[in-house]
């Protein structure tokens, strides 16, 4: 066959999916051109290989699932506190605290005064548990979509702090060598020898009385953290403990990613591209972060990605035990916390968050599981022949 | 063999400057705590200045940090470092509740191989098919779980429909003590109306335990298994006309080498793993000391533990590479 004619033959079998993806990765690329001049035309490679990888993740509906999950996760985690039908904080004062651990579905009248321009006014009004109230009478479903705030505001800025200290010490470690190496690692070794929980159960025991100092010295650090976590400006007091499982996750979460990419930068800098890279005396700075990490970002990615799943679970794990987030800060880990003393009778303080953590730790973990496939060339390759093979039908098959 | 005498040598000397590494940060924890808990210590808001004085003296408190840190690290390694709440060396506390930690993971490491290596196994031999999919989706499931929410559901399953577990008090010690370990003495001593209590008591928080570990488990074995198979030698036994039984039993041999020395760690990993799972089946191991130690400010207490935590993990980790290089020559050079 002539060459020609298997060019010209080459079609991809596209789905709807993929006419998305492609969408959104030209829109992408697009708009990169539109700051850096030409980036598209000199970046058409990279821009195919992306493409390449959507097509593969639109293949697996294991990976479509979790990319699902972890968008909804995402979003309810951006809009959550403003989507909630009550403040997080809001339960109904009333005498016989039958609105306290009602059960899901539930719906309870209440006789409200109030006073309204210096006049006191009686009305009843209703307040309705999709998913039941806890131990103060709060409605879950609203501390549930609060509290997503504070499990992705957590998740983001342990994974942005922690994994980018291990990337840049593992990367120096592993370039450098020497007794530069040989420090870090020791440094590494040492938080390694710990068991990662019960570092984090020591550093949020010890934590918040000095994050909670430092806290009532700074108000814009205060007024930073309600911000992020969407909390109301009277919770200012709980805020020590909730950045304290902050802090003691970074401090447990870089050690892993320090071992991890050295090993890596280790084999990838005996490459003859990082040779010529130096022999036309790029800056160390520019050999590492463009040249060494692209090529061993890979595996780091996918530990990133499941490790979203990871903080979570151990966030929460902290929380049921009672360090961390305290109420009123709506927690998932914590309303579990709550279901401890009540249950079995209140499950549903048990059973609603447990199942929201399990849905979205499972996201993660089969975002990841699928990403390990498709940041995998040779998967690319041999997904790029078997949609090849497709479109050029069965006489050049023969 | 003398390869393998030089690498034990070498790696038990990195032992060394982990261990002083690790009471370092052991130390910067301790250090750390803000709020003086000598006070609440010596009785709280009505303790006398003189007892409070003699405390801080007890513990080095009024020294600088280096004495500090000297008196911890002495305190760590001699057991001389006392609990202030009942005045008993901490090591001495520790190894009473040691034993219910160890007996849990023993029961919780049973589960991880019972599920772990067969599922793990059955996944890679049925690559790619619906049961693969399955199996490796249940993995996934068991990985994804809190332990704090998988035992309610046990729990709400187990104990108030079927009560096939009891979920309060801890059964007695047998009367003739071996190796200290109640489960493994009542085997040994054949003292089986205990067994039963011990077996009662121990294997839905073991159960619990081991899930996460045993999808890890699964998981790794059927990657391992995969691995071995598609070596070489797989090719030429499979030209020789080898069959599949037999096939399959050279690939497992190789399989399970990278998987013996994972579930070295994974044992250490769950001594690791227990705060959650006392707390929740109400077991007084070293993690609720450890918890309890942090709810009455017993620093002390909470720094021995963390330090006893260290020593089993490097240990577990130790013993994975002493394994490893066993059992597989190359790793030794």
């Amino acid at each position: 066959m002539p060459e020609e004619d298997y060019e010209t033959r080459e079609e991809y079998e596209m789905s709807i999916l993929d006419r998305i993806s492609d969408g959104l990765i030209d829109g992408f690329a697009s708009l990169i051109s539109h700051f850096k001049k030409d980036w598209k035309k000199r970046n058409q490679s990279r821009i195919k290989e992306w493409k390449l990888m959507a097509y593969a993740i639109n293949r697996s509906p294991p990976t479509l699932l979790g990319l699902f999950i972890v968008l909804v996760y995402i979003f309810i985690g951006i809009f959550g506190p403003y989507l909630a039908p009550w403040p997080y904080d809001f339960f109904p004062v009333n005498y016989n605290y039958s609105t306290q651990l009602a059960p899901p579905g539930s719906t309870y009248f209440l006789n409200v005064t109030e006073l309204q321009n210096g006049y006191i006014i009686h009305y009843t009004t209703y307040i309705h548990y999709p998913l039941g109230s806890d131990t103060y009478g709060r409605d879950i479903l609203s501390i549930l979509l609060a509290g997503a705030r504070t499990a992705l505001v957590l998740d983001i800025f342990i994974i942005l702090i922690g994994p980018t200290i291990g990337i840049i010490l593992g990367l120096i470690s592993g370039y450098y060598g020497g007794k530069v190496d040989e420090t870090i690692m020791r440094i590494t070794d040492m938080f390694l020898a710990f068991p990662g929980l019960i570092l984090a159960i020591a550093l949020s025991a010890v934590l918040p009385g000095r994050i909670q100092n430092f806290l009532n010295a700074h108000a814009w650090a205060q007024t930073l953290v309600l911000k992020l976590f969407a909390l109301h400006p009277r919770d200012v007091n709980n805020l020590g403990k909730l950045l304290a499982v902050f802090v003691a996750l970074v401090i447990v979460w870089w050690p892993g990613y320090a071992r991890v990419t050295r090993g890596s930068t280790l084999t990838e800098k005996e490459n003859l591209y990082v040779e010529a890279a130096r022999a036309i005396g790029l800056p160390t700075r520019t050999i590492l972060f463009r040249h060494i990490l692209p090529n061993i970002i890979g595996p780091i990615l996918v530990m990133i990605t499941m490790d979203f799943g990871g903080i979570i679970l151990t966030e929460a794990g902290l929380s049921f035990l009672g360090l961390g987030a305290v109420p009123p800060i709506p927690d998932w880990g914590n309303l579990i916390n709550q279901g401890s003393q009540q249950f079995p009778q209140a499950w549903w303080l048990v059973a609603f968050p447990g199942l929201v953590i399990v849905t979205v730790v499972l996201g993660w973990n089969l975002l990841g599981d699928g990403l390990r496939d498709i940041l995998d060339p040779r998967t690319r390759r041999s997904l790029e022949f078997k949609l090849k093979k497709k479109s050029r039908g069965g006489e050049t098959n023969a | 063999m003398a390869g393998l005498g030089k690498f034990l040598v070498r790696r038990a000397l990195t032992f060394i400057p982990t261990l002083i590494g690790v009471t370092l940060i052991v130390f910067i924890i301790a250090y750390v705590i803000p709020a003086n808990p000598v006070r609440a210590w010596a009785g709280g808001e009505k303790a006398s200045q003189a007892a409070i004085e003699m405390i801080k003296k007890e513990y080095h408190l009024d020294q600088p940090w280096y004495d500090q840190y000297l008196f911890l690290v002495k305190g760590l390694f001699t057991n001389s470092l006392l609990d202030p709440l009942n005045q008993e060396p901490v090591f001495t506390n520790i190894g009473n509740r040691f034993i219910v930690t160890f007996q849990l993971a023993l029961f919780a490491f049973f589960f991880v191989v019972l599920i772990g290596l067969p599922l793990g196994i059955i996944s890679a031999l049925k690559r790619n098919s619906a049961t693969d999919m399955v199996l490796r989706i249940i993995a996934l499931i068991f990985i994804s779980t809190p332990i704090y929410v998988i035992a309610y559901l046990f729990i709400w399953l187990f104990f108030i429909h079927w009560n096939a577990t009891t979920l309060a008090g801890i059964p007695p010690n047998p009367p003739h003590q071996i190796t200290h370990v109640p489960v493994v003495d009542d085997i040994l001593t054949l003292n089986w109306s205990n067994l039963v209590q011990q077996v009662k008591r121990f294997w839905l928080p073991g159960f619990t335990l081991g899930i996460a570990a045993a999808g890890v488990l699964m998981r790794f074995t059927r990657n391992s298994f995969l691995e071995a198979y598609s070596r070489d030698s797989t090719l030429f036994l499979k030209a020789k006309g080898v069959p599949k039984s037999r096939l399959y039993r050279h690939v497992l041999k190789n399989a399970l080498v990278p998987v013996i020395t994972i579930l070295a760690l994974q044992f250490g990993g769950l001594l690791a793993g227990t705060p959650i799972t006392e707390t929740v089946f109400n077991l007084p191991g070293i993690g609720r000391y450890a918890l309890q130690a942090i709810m009455y400010l017993d620093f002390p207490a909470l720094i021995g533990v963390t330090f006893l935590y260290a020593i089993v993990f490097v240990t577990a980790n130790l013993v994975a590479d002493i394994l490893y290089a066993i059992i597989d020559p190359r790793v030794r050079f």
